[in-house]
Formats: C-alpha cells, sequence, structure tokens
C-alpha cells in the first residue's frame, strides 16, 4: 500500500472539472430548474457543450454576462438583471446562482444581492469558485445549498432522501428500480434523467418532465433517513440535514459490485424497515453467476482505475471480487476521505494499491508504465494511454464521448454489475483480438 | 416594422433591436456585437474560447498552457478526431496543460506558478517548438504580468514563449479572442524566420481551421495552380511557418471574421496584400480560384483545374439538388458561414428562410442581408429560448448550427447538421460540399423522423 502525489506546477491532462459544472448538473436535476453562471461567457457556453456531449442531450443553461464593466464595479447589476430576465421569460420555479472564479474574485455578494430580489422562484446562492476543488465539490456544494436553502421541517414523511451524486441516468434509473423492488419511497437529490434522458416526442414541454421537484427537496427535512452513494458528491447535504434536521444520515461505498450494494440494501433496510425482495436477491445471484462465469478472463489482471472519488473506490472493490487486481487507484479531486477509503480495500483484500488523489491523466500514465497494467478504466480521456501502453481500455465515469450510449447504462446496483463485468471481460477480449 | 420582437422576448424587449425581417430597400443591420444580455441562455463563447480555441489551439507543434483554473483548459482538450485536424496527432489535442490555479495561487499571484509550469511541460515535451500562454478570466483580476514571466522563460528554454491576454471577461464573444490572437501572432511570431528560398508564386492561406480536414481539400486545389503555400493560418500550421507568412506574394482569406486583422496588419507593414474568398460550394470555390488566378496570371491553370473539379462533382451535386430543391434552411453559424452558405444553398436550390451569427459583426450581417431573400429572419446571438420559438414557428427542414445546438434541433424534431465541426466532412470546396450535401440530404430524409409522436 503506497500512496504518491507529484509535486508539479503543471497540470498535464487534467483528472477533474472545475466547480461550476458539477453545481450545473445538480441543478439541471431539478425539475423546472435553470442554473444562472455568474462568471463570463464561456463560464455556461463550455459546460453546456461538454454535458451536450456526454449525454446527447441539450441543456438550458444561463449566463449573468459578467463584461469588462463587472470586473472593475462588480456584477451586482448583471446579477439582479439577470434574474429577473430570466424569471419573466422561463417562469423557472428555482434558479440555482453559480459562481465563478471571476464573480468570487471580484467578491460579490451573491447572498445579500439575491436576498433583497423579490421573485416568485427560488433562488439558490452556490459558491463554487474554480480555483478550489473539482466538479465533485461542485456539486457537493450545490445540493447542500439548496437543502440548506429549501428544506423545512412539516412532518414527517415515511421517505428516504438518496443523493446520487455525479452518477448517469441510467444509474438513477437502476436506482429507483431497486428501491421500487423494496417499495421504498425516496426523495432523489438530484434526478437528471429528466434533463438528461429525456424522449423525442413532439410537442417538446417547456420543462423537460420528471426531475427532483422543489416541493420534494422541501420535504428532505422530514425524510426518515438519507444515503449518500456517492460521499463526496451528496455527503454534505446529508449531513446538513443530519445536523439541521435530525435526519439520519449514511455515507457508506457507492453500490458498485456485490458487497457494496449488500451494503446499501441493508442500509435501505434499516432506516425504512423494508426487507430486500426475493427479485433484488435473484438479480445479485445473476451478478455473481456472471462473475463466476467470466473468471478465466479476468482473473489476475491487473486493472488501473480512474474515476471520481467514490465511483473508483467502488470500482475497487468490485475488480477485487472479480478476481482482478487493482494496482492503481486514482480520482482527479484532492481527498484525504478517498484515500481512507481505498487503504481500507487494500487492507481488507491484500492488495498492493497505488493509490492516487489530486491525479492528472500524466501522472496515471506514468504510474501506468511503471507498475504495469493489463485493463485501465476511465473516461474518454484514457484512450490515449490504453493506446499509448497497448492496454486494455473500459470506459467509466464523465465525459465518455467517444462512444455512445453510456450515460444510459447502469453501473451501480447488481445490474449495474453485471453491466459491468460484460464490459470488463470483452474489453479485455477485444484487446487480445486486436493484438 | 423591419426590426421584430419575437415572443420569447417579451419581457427583453432590447431583443427588438437583434432581430430583423429582411426587406429589399431598405439599410438595417440588427444590433450586433454587443454585451449579452444578463439572465440570456446564450450560446455564446467568451475571448478567451476565440483566441485558444479557434485561432491559437490549431497551431500543432507547440504547448498551449492554460493560465488559470482548471476548466477552461479542460475544456478546450482535444476535440476529437474531428475539429482542427493537424499531421502532429502524436502531440497536437492530445495533450491538455494548464497551471490548476488554485486558493492560494488566487491570493499571492501565479507568476510563479506559471513560471515554473513552463519550464515543468517543456522539459517533459522539449522536441515542441513553441509555448502559448493563455491568459483565463481570473489572471486579469490578480494582475499577473505574464509578458514578463513569458519573456523569462523564454530566455530559459531558448524557445518562443507566446502571452495571450485573453481573459473571458474581455469584449462581448469570442470575437475580441480572434482579434487579441491575430494581434498576438502578428506582433511576437509573424516576420521572425525567413523561408529558404522565394518563388512567384507564394501564398498563405488565412482563416481556415482545418475543420476535419478543410484544408486537405483546399490546398491541393491552388497546389495544382501551381501556386506554393507558405503557411496556413492556423489549421495544421507549424509556429515555424507562421513566422515565415510575410514573405508570400497573397493573403488568401477564408474566415473574414477571424483573421482580417492580421491580414490587414500584413498588408501595413509588408506591403502584402491580401484577398477574401469563399471556398464553399462550386460557384464560390471555382470564383476563388479564378480571382487568385487572375492575380498571379495563373488563369489557364486555374480554368483546368476547375474544369476537371466540376466534372468530378457536379453529378453528384445535380443529384442532391433534385433532392433538396425546396427545402427550407435556417443557418447559425459563428458569423461568416452564415453568409458563405447562403450562396451554396442556392445552388442545391434551397430556400434560406433565416441566418443568425454568434458573434457577427455590422460587415457580417451586410453581406447576409445583401444575400438573403425578402422576409427572411436575421437575427444576431440568438438564445435557446428564441431558437426553440423559430424553429417551432418557421418549421424549417434543416437547421444548420452546432454542437450545442444539435440535441435541442432534434428534440423539436428539427433535422440538423452541425456546421461548425461537420457531421462526416470536410465541407469546403468541391469535394467537400458533396459531402455536405449528402448529410442535409441524410438528416432531412432520416427514415425516423417519421416515427416521432406528435411530429406531423
Amino acid at each position: 500500500m503506497s500512496q504518491t502525489k507529484t509535486k508539479r506546477s503543471v497540470t498535464i491532462n487534467p483528472g477533474m472539472l472545475c466547480q461550476p459544472i458539477g453545481a450545473m448538473q445538480a441543478v439541471l436535476g431539478v425539475h423546472a430548474a435553470i442554473p444562472l453562471v455568474h462568471g463570463s461567457q464561456g463560464c455556461a457556453a463550455y459546460p453546456m457543450r461538454m454535458f451536450n456531449r456526454h449525454f446527447a442531450e441539450p441543456a438550458e443553461i444561463a449566463l449573468s454576462s459578467l463584461g469588462e464593466d463587472a470586473a472593475v464595479f462588480g456584477g451586482a447589476d448583471n446579477l439582479v438583471k439577470g434574474v429577473h430576465a430570466l424569471t419573466a421569460r422561463r417562469h423557472p420555479e428555482l434558479i440555482g446562482v453559480i459562481t465563478t472564479c471571476l464573480s468570487e474574485t471580484i467578491g460579490d455578494d451573491v447572498d445579500g444581492i439575491l436576498r433583497k430580489v423579490d421573485l416568485p422562484v427560488s433562488l439558490v446562492p452556490m459558491h463554487t469558485p474554480s480555483y478550489v476543488g473539482s466538479h465533485v465539490t461542485g456539486y457537493d456544494n450545490a445540493v447542500k445549498a439548496l437543502v440548506t436553502h429549501l428544506a423545512e421541517q412539516t412532518g414527517p414523511n415515511s421517505k428516504i432522501n438518496v443523493t446520487v451524486g455525479l452518477l448517469d441516468p441510467g444509474d438513477i434509473r437502476e436506482l429507483k428500480s431497486m428501491l421500487g423492488m423494496m417499495r421504498v419511497k425516496a426523495i432523489i437529490l438530484t434526478d437528471i434523467t429528466g434533463a438528461f434522458d429525456a424522449p423525442l416526442i413532439l410537442p417538446r414541454p417547456s420543462f423537460p418532465d420528471g426531475g427532483t421537484t422543489v416541493g420534494e427537496i422541501r420535504d428532505t427535512a422530514n425524510s426518515i433517513g438519507s444515503i449518500a452513494l456517492s460521499k463526496h458528491a451528496g455527503g454534505a447535504a446529508v449531513k446538513y440535514l443530519e445536523m439541521k434536521h435530525k435526519v439520519p444520515m449514511i455515507a457508506g461505498a457507492c453500490p458498485i459490485g456485490v458487497e457494496n450494494t449488500d451494503a446499501f440494501l441493508d442500509n435501505v433496510s434499516e432506516l425504512t424497515g423494508r426487507p430486500v425482495p426475493v427479485e433484488l436477491r435473484q438479480n445479485r445471484g445473476r451478478l455473481i453467476d456472471a462473475i463466476i462465469d467470466v473468471q478465466f478472463k479476468v482473473a489476475q489482471k491487473k486493472v488501473a482505475i480512474f474515476a471520481d472519488p467514490d465511483v473508483a473506490s467502488g470500482m475497487a472493490r468490485f475488480v477485487h471480487e472479480l478476481g482482478m487486481d487493482p494496482v492503481i487507484v486514482a480520482t482527479g479531486t484532492e481527498s484525504k476521505e478517498f484515500v481512507k477509503d481505498v487503504q481500507a480495500i487494500a487492507s481488507q483484500t491484500g492488495h498492493e494499491i497505488e493509490i492516487i488523489p489530486g491525479c492528472d491523466l500524466y501522472e496515471l500514465h506514468e504510474a501506468i508504465k511503471r507498475i504495469g497494467v493489463d485493463l485501465l478504466m476511465g473516461n474518454t480521456h484514457g484512450k490515449v494511454i490504453a493506446g499509448d501502453e497497448k492496454i486494455a481500455f473500459a470506459r467509466l465515469g464523465f465525459p465518455v464521448y467517444d462512444r455512445v450510449g453510456y450515460q444510459r447504462i447502469p453501473i451501480i446496483g447488481y445490474n449495474g454489475g453485471i453491466n459491468l463485468v460484460d464490459r470488463i471481460a470483452n474489453a479485455i477480449l477485444d484487446h487480445a483480438d486486436a493484438a | 416594422m423591419p426590426l421584430t420582437l419575437l415572443e420569447c422576448d417579451v419581457p427583453i424587449p432590447e431583443r427588438e433591436k437583434h432581430t430583423y425581417i429582411k426587406k429589399s430597400g431598405e439599410t438595417i443591420i440588427p444590433r450586433c456585437n454587443a454585451q449579452t444580455t444578463p439572465g440570456d441562455l446564450t450560446e455564446r463563447g467568451c475571448t478567451y474560447a476565440g483566441c485558444m480555441g479557434v485561432v491559437g489551439g490549431p497551431v500543432k507543434d507547440v504547448i498551449h498552457l492554460v493560465h488559470g483554473p482548471i476548466g477552461c483548459a479542460y475544456y478546450t482538450w482535444g476535440g476529437g478526431r474531428r475539429q482542427n485536424l493537424s499531421d502532429n496527432t502524436g502531440f497536437h489535442r492530445k495533450y491538455c496543460f494548464s497551471t490548476s490555479m488554485q486558493e492560494a495561487n488566487i491570493i499571492f499571484g501565479g507568476e510563479k506558478k506559471l513560471y515554473n509550469a513552463i519550464l515543468e511541460a517543456y522539459e517533459r515535451f522539449p522536441e515542441v517548438k513553441g509555448v502559448f500562454v493563455y491568459a483565463t478570466c481570473v489572471i486579469g483580476l490578480i494582475g499577473d504580468d505574464i509578458d514578463k514571466v513569458c519573456k523569462n522563460a523564454s530566455k530559459e528554454i531558448g524557445i518562443p514563449v507566446i502571452a495571450f491576454s485573453c481573459e473571458g471577461f474581455r469584449g462581448v464573444s469570442q470575437s475580441l479572442g480572434h482579434h487579441i490572437a491575430n494581434d498576438t501572432i502578428f506582433e511576437k511570431i509573424v516576420g521572425t524566420k525567413e523561408p529558404d528560398y522565394l518563388t512567384p508564386y507564394d501564398i498563405n492561406i488565412i482563416g481556415d481551421y482545418n475543420i476535419q480536414g478543410d484544408l486537405w481539400v483546399i490546398n491541393p486545389l491552388f497546389e495544382a495552380m501551381g501556386l506554393r503555400i507558405i503557411g496556413t493560418f492556423t489549421g495544421n500550421a507549424s509556429i515555424d511557418d507562421i513566422a515565415m507568412v510575410h514573405r508570400a506574394k497573397l493573403n488568401v482569406m477564408h474566415c473574414q471574421r477571424s483573421t482580417p486583422y492580421i491580414c490587414q496588419l500584413m498588408e501595413e507593414k509588408y506591403n502584402l496584400p491580401y484577398m477574401p474568398v469563399s471556398l464553399f460550394g462550386i460557384e464560390q470555390t471555382s470564383k476563388a480560384l479564378r480571382d487568385v488566378a487572375a492575380f498571379f496570371g495563373l488563369e489557364e491553370k486555374a480554368e483546368k483545374v476547375i474544369e476537371e473539379e466540376v466534372a468530378k462533382t457536379l453529378p453528384e451535386i445535380e443529384y442532391y439538388k433534385e433532392k433538396l430543391t425546396g427545402k427550407r434552411v435556417f443557418i447559425y453559424q459563428g458569423a461568416p458561414r452564415a453568409w458563405h452558405w447562403i450562396k451554396l444553398m442556392e445552388e442545391l436550390g434551397m430556400e434560406v428562410i433565416g441566418a443568425a451569427t454568434t458573434f457577427g459583426h455590422s460587415d457580417d450581417y451586410e453581406k447576409i442581408i445583401e444575400r438573403i431573400g425578402d422576409g427572411a429572419l436575421v437575427i444576431d446571438n440568438p438564445n435557446s429560448v428564441e431558437l426553440k420559438e423559430i424553429l417551432i414557428k418557421y418549421k424549417p427542414d434543416l437547421f444548420i448550427s452546432g454542437l450545442k445546438e444539435k440535441f435541442l434541433s432534434y428534440k423539436l424534431g428539427v433535422p440538423f447538421v452541425n456546421g461548425h465541426s461537420y457531421e462526416r466532412g470536410p465541407y469546403a470546396a468541391y469535394s467537400g460540399f458533396v459531402k455536405f450535401a449528402k448529410d442535409m440530404y441524410t438528416t432531412i430524409n432520416h427514415p425516423a423522423w417519421k416515427l416521432v409522436e406528435g411530429r406531423a
């Protein structure tokens, strides 16, 4: 078990994006909500394009349009005009006001400015300076801002809150399916299936159907418990709900693979008193069947995993369950928690794992060259490393835009595990065929 | 009532100034090149995008180092195999460099980090011929002297290190970024090297970014006429070639929004004339070749090239013309393609019912309005709400725009071709025109449109 972190001034092929895009994704999971970016034009246009590429969907993102005047005199005027214009035009139920390096450095008092605005819309300030954290912390901050501004105690509701983090629409569909089988009612924070997995049916509604409603976010204070699927992205919100509204929280491992999914379902059971039904136990059996079927195709293969912290640590345990050897587990976000999580997996499973938080792909590539790896799992940008090193490559995480459909394919739960088994085994087989 | 207010713009009446219905005999230009309205659902990019993403980024053999927090670098990374192609794929667009500024750097300044980053990047990629450093929003606010840092770093590593002050909040769109890139490259690179030899037939292709290989169908046409291309600006360009472009006899200018600046600067300083051309469609490409040929006295050679190319492409174009005649198209591009393509659509018998640009200036709109038919809508910097209204109200058979509008168009049941980075391009010149026509035909006639619930 070792830990590396190269101290370099230059980042080469980054492993993270900046905070605002994470916040935008969180807001777009709320029904009839629009993110308003308090920054310059690229701060809206670039994330929009990234969503377009990964999800193959449109994304509606507004901008306060800060120019040179605002850089000198402050952006308050732009912000006030912006929320008014956006409200008059689109009638959203919620506007997530997302700060950037520009507005944070100018020093606009966004909370104070918004407090003075009187509009029939929930205005939620989200502080996401681009020079702090990553897209993961941006998402975390945004979901926390949603519950901080909206959650209110009105009486118990017999639901659980589930924060999903930066997972895909396919994962959220799988989550809903599992909870449905358990007959558990849940508030999902936030549900991007509406915005990012919408049907082509005309006429198109003004806002996509689905998404977490503002009412549901208010109601999170009354739930019987909260579970964070990704503790780095959503963990802050469930912590807040526990402290402020006494909603007990669980932030365990992301439910990827057998044991992580077992633990998740046990947690749901414990909070709700609902048993894990036979259908889910059958899905579990199918996953294990799939794992056993591919054992000689994948066992002992050395794997490098590169993803957001909770997906990476979840995958690390899963590849162990597959009989594979997780030799590198890396994430672009700086996190001591991540290191601790993967260290625990290493000591429980006996694997020697190089753990790399705050990693860029240059460092990952160096580690792969040094250690020797059979399979790399990571986003689209991992392809060039796999190509250079002539190793198998299985896509995972965000963004994936050099292949289609990954946003629809769940990786969580037992069914997600089956998809991953197939993906991993086929990547290794395709690679062997190509060699 | 030439200017018009879309329904969705009732709460933002200033948008009326940007929205014009063409009427012959009038001389009205919609308001343009102005700050985006706060709260707008804009499709525009920033000054950094124009400087790094459009003009600087295609240079294939320099380190493009983005000085700022990580996002700005990440978003301009790669671009896949489709955009700004170069023949240096082992390096160009494969790597993304950033100083990834953190909070402490914002407080205490980022000059030292930038200096170290330049040296570290060069140490790892010593084969590069230069380093381009791009300042993002926050750099302008904290006041890093990037010029000084770049000068010092250049002394240390012995290759050009060029600072671009292209902070995103400057200007109103990508457009200022183009200008900054032009000025900076002219001032710091052009004229710093000399070609081994000169010929009377040396040209540059200015303002083409080799989208999906446009230049690889454009350049051979000029070469077949007996011309030599010294440099391209900036598709598939080497910094060394750009350093020698001042010795050409003529600048052939394709993108007339992002590069007139450097053409004018070269004309002033080196007495090097430039010629604006359109290299889209048969008619315009043939005219461009004839105009350039006339400059050099190569008319006969040009006619031979044109004859051969037209013979190859015309039968296919006739085929698509038959299929596409009468189809109504709405074009929304950065700027010049909105008018380059009006003529091209006419060649296919199509009707342009509307045209829009993201960052056009009044000269772009003059050209659009001169070419477009009466009753057509001309709108500046449209946002997604306006686009939705236009697509529903005008029901074009085809929308040509960029990736950010693609999925909106699909979701509204409107066939779509990506005119920014293309679908199955390249789209330039003769062979590209056939590909463009084929893509338009493909989407308009896609069988799945008939299956969409609720689509008349």
